[in-house]
């Protein structure tokens, strides 16, 4: 049976019936009405976290983790002390006193058997290698995107999670807010006609990589790990200005390359692709495969087709004001274009169907956390689970590979190679440093 | 595109060699190949060899290999040189990493035995062998789940016997190692062969994580004879062994499984009950819909509104008896639930027989009936008309709740009549709520609106107010028509209310009403129309020209501080050339020179136009 499957209504029932707690260490199962009137939870039952590698983006992710009553946060992960400070300083007013352990390696934080599940909010080099260390330490995770460097990791990761038992919840936020569901859901149902076009916007067309600065004095390792910090990536001498860890080594570049202003892009379609694609797979009921045809970019255009010949459209311009991460689904019947200020425009008012479709601006990963808690419980899989994040990102590295070859390629979704194809097939995996591992 | 900051001369030859690779890809790799391969062996910075072995990975042959195998004992370029190693498909590369098992150790020798690992090479399991036993747990533990990678009969065997006599430190790898050779034996056809290596894991000294994978693998690879074993997962008082079988219960295939699993409901507990209910839900069959129903009707209640709550998915037109019975029953919870699945519940015909049933039904089945066809949007409007007028005032307000949901444009003028000469005085505020529901989902709203426009002219002043803020909340030409009306009536309370929700109105259209209302020679509402038009200005998506349009009209309008204090916020929000230009000649203004000036400055520094605005301020200033 797949994975993906059929899903009741998880948020509900472990409202209505849990209220609160790990469902499974529970005696029994609580009738809300049975709770306290303040919905307080005893730290007994209540998901233990750790967190690795909480930068700008994990702070905010983290903050949601902290709104939810049945999450106690307990450590902090990090290479930099600066950030380890600073997040244990933010748990220990939380909760009011002095307990958020520190680590620098995040093996230590992982060996805790207290922990029942990891915020890995790392920058991207790391994602996918963390989260399979975590899932092979026994522990849930929320994993922030993009998730993998390439094609290999995304299998992998996949691959891991089943084998592993554990619950994987992509930070594809978006999959968890109502204008954006709506969408898909139009387009999923045939309420657009026959799908013909859905479109993403990738933020980034260029390929990229992260590559090897001229060497600077590195700082005490208690401040900085660098070893650590580089992870799976190749060995390269400290620069401070590699030190952005959103952009280091993003994967989807394959050129070694350094910018001038500094910054390290490197993502290609990545950055937003691993977000509007993976909305496109969802609209084109495509989350266990992805296009198997990729052109490389025209006219500010990457145009992929799937199997039954809908086409995957990656622009940058031509969208309506609706916000940033924009996706529009075009049918034989209708179409519907959606972003992050919640609002989204039909073609045509009946399409709503005399429904309300709630407008949530600022696309908050509250929902979302909420979600992969709720399937922590229930061991069902989170709408970023690891199956569809993985094909939603096999087809942005894909995208990223006809773009660095600057020629069409073809995608065989079963056996995941390009066929025929040596110089496609080379790029969809690299060697990770010793001693990682995937 | 190649951009590293290095000294030019030693980085010419590299960039030649990308240049001509960039522009053209799909030329001979050989004549590609050499110039990368001679950077490799000259003295050229490690940064240069570094990249280069980036490049190789994709155009390199076997003719690189030698200069990629003698990076790996170098610390700083042996993860380089893999990179390029594990990517090209040449059985040169599988040698050579074999042979550098002998010459490289530390973590060089790790990254080694892992990129033989993930090339899966059969020839290097002699060698993979005798590492499983080295002193160093790091060295020993990849070797061996390098075998389980590889996974041929020779590998499988040694990590067998490693299994019983490894090393502690390496269990947890050797368990890994197994566990990746059932998976290859499973997707072989090896059933037998793989559940038996599954169990030699569970029943061997490794880490929990290692068993509990290894028990997920042993109950699929028995199919449907691996139910006792997973039923065995559930009844544990371990969570984290409850949890692999929760996830074995929705992966696991083979015939009538999802019968044996609901058998299986009563030989565990409530709570286990509930969350093996749930992953049969997300298996998705319909052959748990008999156990289901039954389980719905007694027991806890967290089972019973679990098996609710899959029901929705799987339940069908038969399951419309039963769960109307729960709905109508004692049990509010429970009696949610199951109004909530037959809201959602599936299946050609569940419309029909609910509508069906409206007309004969009696008591709670008959409310919870009329419930569900507003809850569905049932095309039923002769029950619920009848209904409206029951002497059961239960009966009417659930019905005046359903036909706002189900109310077509021909009908809005029903709930008009009831909201302006409601029956019975309960029924008023339950009507209008009605009438706000059903116009704001109208699709044609524009047609809507003018019944509306209509009503409010025989509407008493108590529903008047109402009326308008459901004008406000669908929007549109009609209905921002019909508050400029009521704004510029005479009628005192039609002002207020009118002004007050054209300060809330939701598209920009209402700009030009608000401005009229803010510069008319008289009325009370002025400044409240002008903070309604800046807000307009202030939050809504436009094009830069016409916010900067609307700011300036906005800022001719106020007459006082405070609202330019909040049109320069505007200028601020939305920095352009033309808000800089307002800011500074809105330093002129004495009482507001302070604030202009920092607003002029900020949109100066965001626009990087500091120093024209330099000028610009001192020109102001002359």
């Amino acid at each position: 049976m797949s994975r993906q499957t059929k899903r009741v209504n998880r948020r509900q029932f472990v409202k209505t019936v849990a209220g609160a707690g790990t469902l499974l260490a529970a005696p029994q199962v609580i009738p809300s009405s049975a709770l306290g009137k303040d919905g307080a939870i005893p730290p007994s039952e209540r998901i233990v976290l750790g967190g690795i590698g909480i930068g700008n983006r994990g702070t905010y992710d983290l903050g949601c983790f902290l709104q939810q009553p049945d999450v106690q946060f307990v450590a902090i992960c990090d290479v930099k002390e600066k950030r380890r400070v600073a997040v244990k300083q933010i748990a220990d007013q939380k909760y009011n006193n002095s307990d958020c352990d520190k680590y620098r390696d995040f093996r230590e934080l992982l060996a805790r058997k207290d922990i029942d599940a990891v915020l890995i909010a790392t920058g991207p080099n790391w994602h996918a290698t963390a989260a399979i260390h975590a899932a092979r330490a026994g522990k849930d995770m929320y994993c922030e995107k993009p998730c993998t460097k390439n094609i290999s990791q995304s299998l992998l990761l996949a691959e891991t999670m089943r084998r592993t038992g554990r619950v994987f919840q992509a930070g594809t936020q978006r999959r968890n807010l109502p204008h954006f569901a709506f969408a898909c859901e139009l387009a999923r149902t045939g309420r657009l006609g026959k799908l013909r076009r859905v479109y993403a916007h990738p933020a980034g067309m260029t390929s990229k990589a992260s590559g090897w600065l001229p060497p600077e004095n590195a700082p005490p390792i208690e401040e900085v790990d660098w070893d650590m910090y580089l992870g799976p990536a190749a060995w390269r001498p400290f620069n401070h200005t590699m030190l952005n860890g959103f952009h280091f080594e993003k994967g989807g570049g394959y050129m070694g390359c350094f910018e001038e202003s500094g910054r390290f892009t490197g993502g290609g379609v990545l950055e937003w692709g691993s977000h509007c694609v993976d909305l496109c797979q969802w609209a084109a009921n495509a989350d266990h495969t992805a296009p198997v045809e990729y052109n490389p970019p025209e006219n500010g255009q990457i145009v992929a087709t799937y199997a039954d010949g809908v086409q995957l459209i990656l622009r940058e311009k031509d969208w309506l004001p609706l916000g940033s991460c924009p996706v529009r689904f075009e049918g034989d019947d209708g179409w519907i274009e959606t972003g992050d200020s919640g609002k989204f425009v039909l073609s045509s008012p009946a399409l709503l169907a005399g429904r309300t479709v709630e407008e949530i601006g600022g696309y908050p990963a509250t929902f979302h956390v909420r979600d992969f808690l709720d399937c922590v419980k229930t061991r069902s899989q989170p709408k970023g689970n690891a199956d569809t994040a993985c094909y939603a990102h096999i087809a942005c590295h894909a995208a990223n590979i006809a773009l660095y070859l600057d020629r069409k390629i073809k995608f065989d979704p079963v056996l995941h190679e390009f066929p025929d194809d040596e110089q496609a097939n080379r790029l969809r995996g690299e060697a990770l440093r010793a001693p990682w591992r995937l | 595109m190649f951009e590293i900051r290095f000294t030019l001369n030693s980085l010419a030859a590299v960039i030649l060699a990308v240049n001509c690779m960039l522009v053209s890809p799909t030329t001979s790799m050989a004549e590609e190949e050499q110039p990368l391969i001679d950077l490799l062996q000259s003295d050229a910075p490690k940064a240069q060899k570094a990249i280069t072995c980036k490049k190789l990975a994709v155009w390199g042959t076997a003719k690189a290999v030698p200069s990629l195998a003698a990076l790996l004992p170098d610390p700083e370029l042996t993860s380089w040189a893999r990179i390029a190693l594990e990517a090209i498909p040449d059985p040169a590369v599988d040698n050579a990493l074999r042979q550098a098992l002998e010459q490289v150790e530390g973590r060089a020798l790790v990254g080694v035995i892992n990129s033989i690992g993930v090339r899966r090479d059969p020839k290097a399991v002699g060698n993979l062998i005798p590492l499983t036993k080295n002193a160093t747990a790091e060295v020993a533990s990849v070797a061996a789940v390098a075998l389980g990678r590889i996974g041929n009969s020779k590998a499988t065997a040694a990590l067998r016997q490693a299994l019983v006599d490894g090393p502690d430190a390496i269990r947890s790898a050797v368990a890994e190692g197994c566990i990746l050779c059932a998976e290859k034996l499973l997707a072989n056809g090896h059933a037998n062969e793989a559940t038996q290596l599954y169990d030699e894991v569970r029943a061997a000294d490794v880490p929990k994580q290692r068993m509990v994978e290894a028990t997920r693998g042993a109950i699929l690879a028995r199919g449907a004879d691996g139910i006792g074993l997973l039923v065995a997962q559930l009844k544990s008082d371990d969570p984290v062994i409850t949890s692999i079988g929760l996830m074995a219960a929705r992966e696991l295939s083979g015939a009538n499984v999802t019968k044996k699993l609901m058998a299986a409901l009563t030989k565990v507990a409530p709570d286990r009950q509930a969350l093996l209910i749930l992953a049969m839900g997300d298996r998705g069959d319909t052959e748990a819909v008999p156990a289901l129903l039954d389980t719905v009707q007694n027991g806890p209640t967290g089972v019973r509104i679990a098996a609710l709550e899959v029901l929705q998915r799987l339940g069908n037109v038969e399951s419309i008896p039963v769960l109307l019975s729960v709905a109508a029953g004692s049990n509010v919870e429970v009696a949610a639930a199951a109004k909530a699945s037959l809201k959602s519940l599936p299946g050609d015909g569940v419309d029909a027989e609910l509508i069906a049933r409206l007309a004969h039904a009696q008591g709670a089945d008959r409310l919870a009936l009329i419930e569900l066809v507003g809850l569905r949007r049932l095309d039923a409007l002769p029950p619920l008309l009848k209904a409206v007028d029951d002497t059961n005032l239960e009966i009417r307000t659930a019905a005046l709740i359903a036909l706002g949901e189900v109310a077509k444009l021909d009908n809005v003028s029903i709930l008009i009549g009831r909201v302006l000469h409601p029956a019975h005085a309960q029924d008023g505020p339950v009507a209008l709520k009605a009438l706000q529901a059903a116009c704001i989902r109208m699709p044609d709203r524009e047609a809507s609106a003018e019944k509306l426009a209509t009503a409010l002219a025989d509407a008493p002043p108590s529903a008047q107010g109402a009326i308008l803020e459901t004008l406000t909340a669908m929007g549109g030409k009609k209905a921002l028509q019909t508050l400029r009306a009521a704004a510029n009536s005479d009628d005192a309370q039609s002002q207020d209310t009118a002004t007050r929700l054209l300060g809330s109105w939701m598209t920009v259209d209402a700009g030009p009403v608000l401005l009229e209302l803010a510069t008319a020679s008289d009325g009370p509402y002025k400044v409240r129309s002008l903070r309604g038009y800046i807000r307009l200005v202030r939050q809504f998506l436009m094009p830069d020209a016409q916010r900067a349009a609307m700011c300036a009209k906005a800022w001719k309008a106020a007459q006082r501080d405070t609202e330019r204090k909040l049109v320069l916020q505007v200028m601020q929000r939305y920095p352009s050339t033309a808000m800089l230009q307002m800011a500074v000649e809105a330093t002129q203004i004495s009482s507001l020179k302070k604030e202009a000036t920092e607003v002029a400055l900020a949109v100066a520094k965001k626009t990087n136009k500091q120093a024209e605005v330099k000028k610009m301020l001192e020109n102001a200033q002359q």
